[in-house]
């Protein structure tokens, strides 16, 4: 038999987290090609389209202040809690903030906040119609009024929270360096306000997020860490330090990530799980990007720790960990290989057992990326009994799990020798994905497709094509593969078809020209004597 | 072209004229449009006619005729020019929906399918307001206008079920689902609730359920790359809903039709497949419907007839309950007892029942029957659905299904036993449900490997197959025949051996059976069995055992090749090719009768060959028939020559290519058992094998080569004498393979033999050239497979002709071209040689080149001595180089030398392994260490001292083994 060589498409991508949209359409041959390990990674590409609602496990990115989380400073003894606050209508509250007189200017900015404070549809955009913003801001400023400059806070506080239109009107009304400068209050509960804030406006975007790092905000905030910081306090810090490590396109500028991290390891070894959860998530957007962002978060030594959060009881810490690590596992080998000395594989498979669908997935997706490496990685995911909970994933999973899954076999399969490919297909992992080619997705049957393929070369080496060829149609992938020669999609049509040819049936090729007659061809050399060089 | 009415007229006329059925007017008229569509206002014109004639049939070909228009030029390919002037573009943008949307069925059918391929183009960047366009006409309240823009977003928006997602395609996506997903939820609501208003009224009823499964495809669209955030709000509506509808029945919407689907299964069997997406892809926002959607599915199945019209409903409303109830967290919907009986009861068993379209299909269209229970291509069929539901059930309910059903199974074989004329459905259906209860795991080569434990497999087989098996009236209730007969096909390696053999004869007895199906199966039964292997790699029936049956076995398969439909009949014939295989020499008496029996098939299909598989296995049953009879008696040759050549013959003069390949072989194998010479029969015929028309067949190569190697082999010498004139085309064919870089190495096997087997004399004017056509080949693509053909090519010269002859003619050829040949192609390359002979050919050779040439000794050929003899241990003991270089992946490649499995390649005409060294050499280590032994004592000194300066350490060490093996010492 003369059999086709084989060319396809084989996307061995890092595959993405499922809320987030790759362009990777990579195309490389069969056979020896297409095994580079570090193009076996590839990490979620940062300009997405969404269909899905956005997840709902991530932190906010902006929080409105409804009720204080902790209580203002002794001093501040005129705070009035929002049941105590009059109830104004807003002409009212308008009269009394561009007033004069500080103590209608106090009363119109507490029925201002309360009004913003109000669960349901708070009247921001008639409190900035109203024109109030610049006196807010211009209240921010008035270091002797603490309670005014409280209550404005806020008030801003709020608004910020809201659309970007909304955040939009309070940066242009100057309210960042203003912000900025009230960290520095000696009254806590007034410099937190300002931290929340900021933390609001930073949510918003990379754009706010850059402004706000020009403006000297990280030192401002690392400056009020100290070992006497009331928890509460840390809280909301370490949520808009999160913040400002936040949003990709661009990322945040890598001198203020080198100013952040020190104090986010710090934070990440203390025992409370809103921060923990918070600095987490902030090391899970740094992560998030090329390799050299996940060089930076590598060199600081936190690998081990954010493994051993893996395990923390809180979903909220446990989440942004596993999220962190698997950033980190879609870098180079050797930032993988940081990951596995510090125990990831040993604690994956609980978390691929894990009750919650969303983290069995991200945790699949880590195992995905840690089967894109050498072969010596792929060995300790085998040593450390990854290979039963894979199998369990492609068997029983929820799609999104399944689908990483499957990316986890199409690397597995692809990098690993043949002995591991023998080892993976053992534990089942072949019935399992043949039985997933008929899922409702393109691309997985695909991905798919590029396994079998893979394992079918691996038979190839061992001399036991025919032998695998059996057992795929025992397992009726033969029937499936058959019907994906009547898919819709060209691509998938093809690799069937490639499949179907080289390891189902026989094929013939075709010839090339030489001089004849119609009794025989001529045999003779060109009269052209070339120098021979070999 | 100006829009105007003369110009309108001539148009009108050339389109009536493309209609005409004379093609004289109608070519002329096709032309003259193909040559002035490129004019602006060309699509133009087509739309106004197809608008405003007043002929209908104008208009409709206006229509047909625009569509075609857009499909060829719409598209703008990069750097060929725009054929479509924009001032076009924009105005059939412009207009076409409304247009589409006014006009009659026929035309907008034509419309619609040129929107979607516009849409294709220009959508969404092109083509903004069309989807405004789209909406703004659901609230017409004009339902044909409505379907009509429906129709269209489906074929705009279908392909997102099979496109690979992209930020381009979601972006697309999103946009169709901001303007488009709350207004068709809107109308989906409207239209539901305008059905419940013309509850009564069949013709609104028509067009609204039209409408409704028009927006359940659209649903399926849209949701199919990912669960959108607006269809995730809305769920609850459109689940609600949804599940009313599938629950819904109005026997206005009943259709009389049995055959055709009517719009109340179209619609529910979408609504299946939108449940089956979503329970598989997004099942943790749907599983709060899933449960109600089981039961309304499962009420649904039960209540649904057994007309083909509900075939794909009920097949895909059984694929869907297939794939929740293998689902963990779904197990509970199924456990309970009462659930698990209905579910079998009510749904498993009815649609595993024997219909009267599959009665029709078993009497009438025997092969598409084979072909569906068979060959299983019967993946929409009821009972394929069915089956699929009791494995995934048996994933968690192996034994309370296998209990359930085995009372189903008693029950029916029950009502059997009690009238079985009435009642042989009942039967049926029962081994079916066993067969499909018992099969894990299948292949074509070994039917079930895997059973369910819990089926008494053997028990079955005794108590109700083989009384089918035993019945004396092979053509009573052939159905049922047929079912025994594939029950012990697919459990033969169940089934233990004492009762396969007892099924043998009952087999046979079946091959006489009127049905074409039921002799078929046996045919196919016994072919099976015969295929199965024993202990110790024999096959598991033993000629022996079959002794009492042969002459039955042979009478009755051949017997069937005469009954009605079963002339060409590729199982019978395949079931002959292994009869004969199985058998051996206890199908000599019987060969003379055989062979004309198939010479006679053989000439008649020969005039039309239609059926390749039959066609296949009568060549192999011709090849076995002269191997086991030769083997015994070579003389008996010439016997088969006289019966296959008057055949042969006819088929090389009408050039039935189809059989061309097949005669080769088979004339090969007859040639290749002459002890000596070559009868002058074949002799004629041996410059026809030249003409370059065979050779432009790919297919024609490798029979032909092997069939001119055996011509050289028996008769090198007449050949060289007779037909040395000859010899040139001969080298021409050798020149024409090598010129190609997938068959060179047949080239090579040729070349090969005429070194071999021509006498030296003969070919010595033609050397030199060889040597050239092979350089200048090297020189301009060096592949793997040619360099080990050469390596092995040039070692077989110097065995043959000498060591010395080889340089001799390499250097005249080109000063100092043997030592680059050596260093470039030889030492590095030689590694990479694979087959034991092949290696032992390079071995000896090389051995010749160290031992035997004096320039190696002597000239500056010298300083190669000591890396050819390192490579040559290499190839003695290092493992096989089998890297190829990057740029090769592209090329055809052969995995081995030796031609494999070409579909031609017939199994039982196989050649066998040549050796041209053969005993002559028995160990070519001890070889290599005599000659070395010899040069030594020729030269003493000489060699231990180029030993020990360069040759490495560890190749040194395998050589002292050799010499000690050999017993001698280097001096």
């Amino acid at each position: 038999m003369f059999p086709y060589i084989f060319i396809g498409l084989s996307q061995a991508e890092k595959s993405t987290m499922p809320t987030k949209n790759v362009v990777e359409e990579r195309i490389s041959k069969f056979k020896n090609k297409g095994k580079d390990p570090a193009k076996l990674r590839e990490k979620r590409i940062s300009v997405c389209v969404e269909l899905r609602k956005a997840h709902k496990d991530e932190s906010f990115l902006k929080r409105r202040n409804i009720t204080l989380s902790s209580l203002p400073d002794e001093e501040a003894l005129d705070y009035i809690s929002n049941d105590m606050v009059a109830v104004l209508p807003l002409d009212e509250i308008i009269k009394d903030v561009n007033s004069d007189c500080k103590e209608s200017q106090t009363r119109g900015c507490q029925a201002a906040r309360k009004l913003l404070s109000q669960e349901r549809n708070p009247p921001m955009k008639e409190i900035i119609d109203a024109g109030l913003l610049s006196r807010f801001v211009s209240f921010l400023g008035m270091d002797d009024e603490p309670t005014l400059q409280f209550e404005a806070a806020w008030a801003l506080t709020n608004i910020a929270s809201g659309t970007t239109w909304h955040t939009q009107q309070v940066v242009e009304h100057g309210a960042v360096p203003a912000f900025i400068a009230l960290l520095a209050s000696p009254m806590l509960h007034i410099s937190e306000q300002a931290v929340w804030a900021l933390g609001n406006i930073a949510g918003d975007g990379a754009a706010y997020r850059d402004i706000l790092i020009e403006c000297n905000v990280i030192p401002a905030l690392l400056a009020r860490i100290c070992p006497d910081t009331p928890v509460g306090y840390l809280r909301n810090l370490t949520w808009t330090l999160s913040n400002l490590c936040r949003n990709k396109n661009p990322f945040p500028p890598l001198s203020a990530v080198m100013q952040v991290l020190p104090s986010l390891i710090q934070l990440l070894h203390l025992g409370d799980k809103d921060i923990l959860s918070d600095a987490c998530w902030a090391i899970s957007y740094l992560s998030d990007g090329d390799n050299d962002r996940i060089d930076v978060v590598v060199k600081t030594g936190i690998v081990s720790r954010l493994v051993e959060l893996m395990s923390h009881e809180e979903l909220s810490v446990m989440t942004p960990a596993l999220r962190s690590i698997g950033n980190i596992v879609s870098g180079s080998d050797l930032q993988t290989q940081a990951a596995v000395d510090a125990g990831v594989l040993k604690v994956l498979p609980q978390l691929m057992r894990h009750s919650k669908a969303s983290v069995q997935k991200e945790a699949t997706w880590a195992l995905s990326n840690i089967a894109a490496g050498p072969c010596r990685q792929i060995q300790q995911l085998i040593t450390c009994g990854l290979l039963p909970p894979l199998v369990e994933q492609l068997r029983n999973g929820d799609f999104k799990t399944q689908r990483e899954a499957v990316w986890a076999v199409t690397n597995f399969t692809s990098g690993g020798t043949v002995e591991q490919v023998v080892h993976l297909v053992q534990s089942g992992a072949l019935e399992a994905i043949i039985n997933l080619l008929q899922v409702k997705d393109t691309k997985v049957i695909l991905v798919i497709l590029d396994a079998i393929n893979n394992i079918f070369m691996a038979a190839e080496k061992l001399g036991e094509t025919e032998k695998l060829s059996l057992l795929v149609e025992e397992l009726g992938g033969l029937d499936r593969i058959e019907m994906l020669q009547n898919h819709d999609n060209e691509t998938v049509y093809q690799a069937a078809r490639t499949l179907i040819e080289k390891y189902f049936s026989d094929d013939d090729v075709v010839g090339v020209k030489v001089d004849s007659t119609d009794d025989s061809f001529v045999f003779k050399t060109s009269d052209v004597q070339r120098t021979f060089e070999f | 072209m100006e829009l105007n009415d003369a110009n309108l007229q001539t148009l009108t006329e050339f389109l009536r004229k493309t209609l005409d059925p004379d093609p004289t007017v109608r070519r002329p008229a096709e032309k003259f449009l193909e040559s002035v569509e490129g004019n602006q206002n060309y699509p133009l014109f087509l739309l106004t006619l197809l608008e405003k004639c007043q002929d209908n049939v104008i208009r409709v070909c206006a229509a047909v005729t625009f569509k075609n228009y857009i499909k060829r030029n719409w598209r703008i390919v990069e750097d060929e020019p725009n054929k479509v002037s924009d001032p076009d573009r924009t105005a059939i943008k412009a207009n076409i929906i409304n247009l589409m949307l006014s006009s009659p069925e026929q035309i907008q059918k034509q419309l619609s399918d040129a929107i979607s391929i516009i849409g294709r183009e220009d959508f969404p960047q092109k083509w903004p307001d069309l989807l405004t366009e789209m909406v703004t006409r659901f609230r017409s309240g004009d339902f044909h206008i409505i379907n009509g823009v429906l129709r269209t977003a489906h074929s705009l928006f279908k392909r997102y079920r099979h496109e690979f997602k992209s930020n381009e395609l979601w972006s697309e996506i999103k946009l169709v689902l901001d303007t488009f997903a709350l207004p068709l939820t809107e109308l989906f609501k409207a239209t539901i609730e305008l059905c419940q208003t013309h509850a009564t009224d069949i013709n609104a009823l028509k067009v609204l359920f039209s409408s409704l499964t028009l927006i359940s495809k659209l649903f399926y669209s849209l949701n199919f790359q990912d669960l959108p955030e607006f269809f995730e709000d809305n769920m609850e509506t459109w689940m609600t809903n949804f599940h009313g509808l599938l629950t819904l029945d109005n026997k206005l919407l009943q259709t009389d039709d049995e055959e055709e689907a009517g719009l109340l299964e179209l619609l529910k069997s979408q609504i299946c497949d939108n449940a089956a997406l979503y329970a598989q892809k997004y099942d943790e926002e749907f599983q709060p419907y899933l449960p109600r959607f089981v039961t309304a599915i499962w009420n649904l199945l039960v209540s649904t007839g057994q007309e083909v019209k509900y075939d794909l409903l009920v097949s895909n409303a059984i694929q869907f309950l297939a794939s929740v109830c293998e689902r963990p967290h779904y197990k509970h919907l199924f456990e309970d007892q009462n659930t698990l009986t209905s579910i079998c009861e009510k749904v498993i068993v009815p649609n595993m029942e024997f219909r009267s379209a599959d009665e029709e299909a078993f009497e009438d269209n025997s092969e598409e029957y084979i072909r569906r229970d068979l060959e299983g291509s019967d993946i929409d069929t009821r009972r394929r659905a069915a089956c699929d539901l009791v494995r995934g059930l048996c994933k968690f309910f192996e034994g309370p299904v296998t209990a359930i059903f085995s009372g189903y199974v008693n029950s029916m074989l029950g009502e059997y036993a009690k009238n079985p004329g009435e009642n042989w459905k009942h039967k049926d259906a029962a081994i079916y449900l066993v067969t499909s209860l018992a099969s894990k795991a299948q292949t074509q080569k070994h039917g079930i490997t895997q059973a369910n434990e819990l089926v008494n497999l053997n028990e079955f087989f005794v108590n109700h197959i083989l009384s089918d098996l035993k019945s004396s009236n092979v053509n009573e209730f052939p159905v049922l025949k047929a079912d025994a007969i594939k029950y012990v096909m697919i459990f033969r390696s169940q089934l233990p051996k004492e009762q396969l053999l007892q099924a043998v004869p009952l087999l046979i007895s079946h091959l006489q059976a009127e049905s074409t199906v039921e002799h078929t199966y046996a045919a196919h039964a016994l072919e099976r069995l015969f295929t199965m292997r024993g202990s110790s790699n024999t096959t598991l029936i033993t000629p022996a055992e079959m002794a009492p049956f042969t002459e039955q076995l042979l009478n009755n398969l051949f017997k069937a090749l005469a009954l009605p439909g079963s002339a060409e009949n590729e199982y019978i014939m395949k079931a002959i090719m292994r009869s004969f295989s199985l058998l051996q020499e206890a199908i000599v008496p019987y060969i003379p009768t055989l062979i004309g029996q198939l010479t006679h098939k053989l000439l008649l299909v020969s005039k039309n060959p239609s059926k390749p598989h039959f066609n296949h296995y009568l060549f192999e049953s011709l090849c076995l028939s002269v191997r086991i009879t030769c083997k015994a008696n070579p003389t008996t040759v010439s016997s088969f020559e006289e019966a296959l050549f008057p055949v042969f013959t006819e088929i090389l003069q009408n050039d039935v290519q189809e059989f061309l390949p097949y005669v080769f072989q088979v004339m090969s194998l007859l040639l290749e058992i002459h002890s000596n010479s070559i009868p002058s029969s074949y002799m004629a015929l041996f410059p026809h094998l030249l003409q370059p028309v065979l050779w432009e067949r790919t297919g024609n190569i490798p029979p032909l080569v092997r069939l001119l190697q055996a011509y050289l082999q028996k008769g090198g010498a007449s050949i060289a004498g007779s037909a040395a004139d000859k010899i040139p085309g001969l080298l021409g064919v050798f020149q024409k393979l090598i010129a190609s870089k997938a068959n060179d190495h047949q080239g090579f096997y040729l070349l090969n033999s005429i070194i071999e087997d021509m006498p030296p004399e003969s070919i010595t004017q033609y050397r030199k050239q060889i040597f050239i056509l092979l350089f200048q080949r090297l020189q301009s693509s060096k592949t793997t497979k040619f360099i080990k053909s050469f390596l092995v090519f040039i070692n077989l010269y110097c065995v043959k002709y000498g060591a010395i002859a080889l340089q001799e003619i390499f250097d005249s050829i080109q000063p100092k071209m043997f030592g680059m040949v050596l260093e470039k192609i030889i030492i590095p390359e030689v590694q990479k040689v694979s087959g034991p002979v092949e290696k032992k050919i390079c071995a000896v050779g090389i051995t010749k080149v160290l031992t035997e040439c004096p320039a190696m000794m002597d000239t500056e050929y010298t300083k190669l001595w000591t890396p050819l003899l390192q490579a040559l241990i290499g190839l003695f003991e290092l493992p096989e180089d089998d890297s190829i270089p990057d740029d090769e992946h592209f090329i055809d490649i052969e995995d081995a030398p030796g031609y494999q499995t070409a579909f031609s390649q017939l199994a039982f005409a196989g050649k066998k392994e040549h050796d041209p060294i053969g005993d002559a050499v028995g160990n070519p280590k001890i070889l290599l260490a005599q000659s070395l032994h010899k040069l030594s004592t020729a030269c003493p000194g000489r060699v231990p001292s180029m030993l020990s300066t360069s040759l490495n350490a560890e190749a040194l060490q395998f050589l002292q083994g050799y010499l000690q093996a050999a017993t001698v010492q280097l001096v």
